[in-house]
């Protein structure tokens, strides 16, 4: 698995944020779009993508991009 | 394996009843108009129909079935059997199903059962029910199933309240010897299963007067909800809805030889717009075999099903013989797939209470 990957894939779940703007280290939970839906959004590419089910403490648990991409990669 | 194949019983009917009142989801006064417009694209939800107070699950499944039983003009005294399904019973220890026995004015001879389910309870309702009834001494049977779920929703929860409806069901089975099998598939991943669970008021956790004042300010609006509520975990039932149904569909089709390409419908528990169409995509299935009763009427638990099939298709029911698989799926976490053949069965057009 490739983080640069994960990071763009995570990246496409957004509308309004710019795809530049988001790195490894972004703390996605303080983003202005950061929501329920988009949350879902990112479970839903984790499973078409990597074929992993990430479930709600997953996410909660998860601080930056790269936390996520653990947890996929652990999973995976 | 829970695989099951039942023969002998054939649906001759379904109904359903909602209330007369609509909530509008651009209306719902927590959201801006633009996010009430996301959540819409994403639930796939623009209004639902709820209850008002003095209203309940039993009244809707009550006037579902006297339509339904009217329209097959079967008599009080030929019913057998009478199941009822819900997870908000009019009383705390007197399950709805006596409730509605005595208001259909069924026979002492008729066995009465109720179970306590969420959104798999229609299929896990019709595999008690069809099982009871393939031995061939219960000639005619109902199910009634619904729930006025609304009335548990906070009225700050942000997750629950766009996208919960009410709606009361009644189906209709016959022992027959030309009926098709009716094949199901169920399964439980009860460890995941406190991602749905309401854990305050019962008897594990019977309310105080604190907790018990608190949870009325929530459900009334007077106060939002906080950490400590447990209310619904939507992510993992997310997570559980896109992953766990297309594969029990799939494992239904392989151990009883059907194929996708031959079902005339595939008729999913309407949880979120987004969750029907990642399913129905996974199982490569056409859009038009998938239909949604989302946008009218919301995620309506147990219900979404039979409401779905009124709602949609109900002419398609009335005058063809179908090929339907159904799919129910969340509390427990759980979930029953059922493969049924209809054929013109009464579907009388969705009843406003």
């Amino acid at each position: 698995m490739d983080i640069k990957e994960f990071v763009e894939n995570f990246a496409e779940q957004f509308e309004e944020t710019d795809q530049s703007f988001f790195t490894a280290d972004t703390r996605f939970h303080e983003l202005g779009e950061w929501s329920s839906l988009i949350a879902l959004s990112i479970i839903a590419m984790a499973d078409e993508e990597y074929n992993v089910t990430l479930k709600g403490d997953d996410m909660r648990a998860a601080v930056t991009i790269e936390d996520l991409f653990n947890t996929v990669k652990s999973k995976a | 394996m829970a695989f099951l194949s039942i023969p002998n019983v054939a649906i001759r009917g379904i109904a359903a009843c909602v209330p007369p009142k609509i909530q509008e989801n651009r209306d719902i006064p927590f959201y801006t108009r633009e996010e009430a417009e996301k959540v819409i694209a994403t639930t796939g939800v623009e209004r639902r129909h709820v209850v008002s107070d003095g209203i309940t699950a039993s009244d809707l499944c009550l006037k579902a079935c006297e339509k339904l039983i009217d329209e097959l003009g079967w008599e009080a005294e030929s019913i057998d059997l009478i199941c009822n399904v819900t997870q908000t019973s009019d009383y705390i220890n007197h399950p709805n199903v006596f409730v509605l026995h005595e208001k259909l004015g069924l026979k002492q001879n008729c066995m009465a059962l109720d179970l306590f389910h969420g959104c798999p309870g229609w299929v896990m309702g019709m595999s008690t029910v069809a099982s009871l009834m393939s031995h061939g001494t219960l000639r005619r049977g109902i199910m009634l199933d619904g729930d006025c779920i609304t009335r548990t929703c906070y009225a700050y929860d942000r997750e629950s309240v766009p996208l919960f409806g009410d709606c009361g069901t009644a189906t209709a089975f016959e022992y027959t010897e030309e009926a098709a099998s009716m094949l199901f598939h169920t399964g439980t991943i009860s460890a995941d299963g406190m991602a749905l669970a309401r854990e305050i008021g019962g008897h594990r956790n019977p309310f105080t007067v604190e907790t018990f004042i608190k949870d009325q300010d929530k459900l009334s609006g007077k106060a939002e909800p906080t950490a400590d509520d447990h209310l619904m975990d939507g992510m993992s039932v997310f997570s559980f809805g896109i992953t766990v149904p297309p594969k029990s569909i799939k494992q239904l089709c392989e151990h009883y030889g059907k194929n996708m390409e031959e079902v005339d419908k595939v008729i999913l528990h309407q949880g979120n717009l987004f969750m029907v169409n990642k399913i129905a995509k996974k199982l490569k299935v056409a859009k038009d075999k998938v239909p949604s009763c989302l946008g009218e009427y919301g995620n309506t638990t147990s219900t979404s099903i039979p409401l779905t099939i009124v709602s949609q298709c109900r002419k398609e029911y009335e005058e063809e013989a179908l090929k339907t698989i159904a799919c129910g799926y969340g509390t427990g976490l759980s979930w029953g797939t059922v493969y049924l053949e209809t054929s013109h069965i009464k579907c009388p057009e969705v009843i406003i209470y």
